[in-house]
């Protein structure tokens, strides 16, 4: 179907999105709450026929997000789903994994990398860190400037360059 | 020098260690050992396994993950034998300086498992093949 | 043959035959180097390769089995050796004996042998598979070798000794070409060239058979790698193309045979890609043992009713 006919059919679920974007051809966003992003992402990829693409985590100031990165093959176009979670403190969101085992690795290693929690995930275990990485440590988050190492300016004196 | 250098800096078997690398270097190594480059006439092979090799191409920052790996293949090296850090990440971390996964340069880790390594620095982000050959090329000639 | 002679040919035929062998898989390499329009390396860099290795340290897995690790590269280039002395006497001194074509058979299979051994007692997961490769290669390739021989000693009238069959050239006739071609075949599996170099190169990345040997054992490998090139390739002379002279015409006439043999296996090895285990099983056991069964059928005919060209 050409893009009319996709704005259509992505305004049948408008009641669950905050807003739809469109930032340019072929980009469009889908804005929506966490608690909501389970049941758009469904209706992208089975009803619309989207393919999925990639998923990404951001730690804004003020919340979390998740960006759920579909593709539209026929037409070329990316639909991205933005999903906030507003707790900081516990951040969780329902996992697509079951519908949609592509995504199983990807939500490990948000989770590691930024200690959001998938509900229902089928093996939340460790992907990426290290393996002696102490629990509970998200190396991405805001808070965690450095690793400890001063941001120094100095040349590794040892390195003899030629 | 003792003919075992002497034989060493005449037929070189190189074998490719990734130590963390966003492939960039890795892509150029492969590159390297292309018939268009034709190290074939140093005496330069590249080798399957580590107990053949005399060089180590090391790419990547070391991370945590991969220092482990990194020294156990260096032990598996026959010596004599020299490694190439080969990019800006293996020379001293490049960009990842300070970061959360680093375990430290290549010549750091290495030089915990083995103090008198020798070790050679190819700089770039990746290097050209032909900067690669001639590091390698300047290395040997110094050793 | 007089003394001194004799004494030269035993001092001079192992080294000699190890140093020619070096010299013709340095040729292997210039020629591939050519033909990819690349210059190679220098004329002494397999002397360099085994110079170097001959001072690398031996390392060996903990849970190898050390006898049979250390054995095994002996064990290949001692058999190879004592091959090569064989056809040496056979060409120098024609010193042949009945049945020494099965003695030789025999032998071509100590270095294949040799490698199973050696890379199954390496204890790593990348040396077993190549091992088991190894072993249905070998499986594959012996039987369709020894029926190609079968072949020309049948067309020679069922002659066992090695001298005589060099008498003739059953290439020129269709049975006694189409197992040259299967033996050139079989000749290029068991040098380990492509395209059935499985089991060494086969994990590009892995190295395959030899993964865990390291020093002057694999040394010794290279050295039996560089032996079978010039024994097999004379020995495919002898049986196939009529043998080589000791002076004067038929010495260069030899010569240049095995510098034909070694050239098509150069070729046969740059311009084809490696197979799979089971493409190299069925090539062996279907296409070539139907290609020699037709041969043998031929060489029969031939030999009963006296007609030389079949």
């Amino acid at each position: 179907m050409n893009q009319e006919q996709l704005n259509t059919k992505l305004a049948q679920i408008k009641d669950k999105l905050i807003a739809i974007e469109q930032k340019s051809d072929n980009r469009i966003f889908l804005l929506c709450e966490a608690e909501n992003a389970y049941d758009v992402n469904k209706f992208l990829f089975e009803d619309v026929g989207c393919r999925f693409a990639i998923a990404t985590g951001i730690d804004s100031e003020h919340c979390f997000e998740v960006l759920y990165h579909f593709s539209y093959d026929q037409l070329g176009c990316v639909i991205t789903v933005k999903a906030f979670i507003r707790d900081r403190q516990n951040p969780a969101i329902e996992s697509i994994t079951p519908f949609l085992p592509a995504a199983e690795w990807i939500e490990r290693e948000i989770h590691d990398i930024l200690g959001i929690d998938f509900r229902n995930h089928p093996n939340l275990k460790r992907l990426i860190l290290f393996d002696d990485w102490p629990q509970g440590v998200y190396p991405l988050r805001k808070e965690i400037r450095t690793s400890g190492a001063p941001a120094s300016r100095e040349p590794n004196q040892d390195a003899g360059y030629q | 020098m003792s003919w075992k250098i002497w034989a060493l800096k005449k037929s070189p078997w190189v074998f490719h260690v990734n130590a963390g690398a966003c492939n960039n270097c890795d892509i150029e190594i492969v590159d390297l050992l292309t018939p268009k480059f034709d190290v074939e006439r140093f005496g330069i092979k590249l080798v399957g396994s580590p107990r053949h090799a005399d060089a180590l191409l090391v790419t990547g920052v070391g991370t945590k993950q991969a220092a482990i790996r990194l020294r156990e293949v260096y032990r598996q090296t026959a010596k004599p034998c020299v490694v190439f850090c080969i990019g800006a990440c293996a020379c001293g971390t490049g960009i990842f300086e300070g970061a959360y996964h680093v375990a430290g340069p290549v010549d750091k880790i290495i030089k915990e498992e083995d103090p008198n390594a020798i070790i050679a620095y190819v700089p770039g982000c990746p290097p050209k093949p032909e900067a690669m050959i001639s590091g390698v090329v300047k290395a040997l000639s110094v050793l | 043959m007089s003394v001194p002679l004799n004494v030269l040919f035993w001092v001079v035929v192992i080294p000699g035959t190890i140093v020619l062998g070096l010299v013709a898989s340095w040729i292997v390499r210039k020629v591939s180097a050519l033909v990819q329009y690349r210059v190679g390396p220098p004329i002494f860099q397999p002397f360099y390769d085994v110079a170097k290795l001959m001072g690398k340290e031996i390392l060996i897995p903990e849970q190898a089995q050390q006898t049979v690790f250390m054995a095994a590269p002996l064990v290949g280039l001692a058999g190879l050796l004592l091959l090569s002395i064989m056809l040496w006497r056979i060409t120098i001194t024609g010193t042949a004996y009945l049945g020494d074509i099965v003695v030789a058979i025999y032998l071509m299979v100590l270095p294949s042998l040799a490698l199973i051994l050696g890379s199954s007692a390496s204890a790593s997961p990348h040396a077993a598979v190549g091992t088991s490769r190894e072993m249905k290669l070998i499986m594959s390739y012996e039987l369709p070798l020894v029926l190609a021989f079968i072949v020309v000693i049948i067309k020679t009238g069922g002659q066992l000794s090695l001298a005589a069959i060099a008498e003739r050239a059953p290439i020129f006739s269709i049975s006694g070409f189409l197992a040259f071609l299967v033996a050139l075949l079989c000749v290029q599996a068991k040098l380990g060239f492509v395209p059935f170099d499985i089991a060494e190169a086969e994990t590009e990345l892995g190295s395959g058979v030899l993964m865990e040997y390291s020093g002057a054992l694999l040394a010794l490998w290279k050295l039996s790698q560089a032996t079978m090139l010039v024994v097999l390739p004379l020995f495919l002379v002898m049986v196939f193309l009529g043998g080589f002279g000791t002076a004067g015409w038929p010495l260069l006439w030899g010569i240049g045979k095995y510098v034909l043999m070694l050239v098509l296996v150069i070729l046969i090895k740059n311009t084809n890609p490696r197979m799979r285990i089971d493409q190299a099983m069925k090539f062996f056991w279907v296409y070539c043992g139907l290609t020699l069964a037709f041969a043998i059928t031929l060489a029969t005919i031939g030999n009963y009713c006296g007609i030389g060209w079949l």
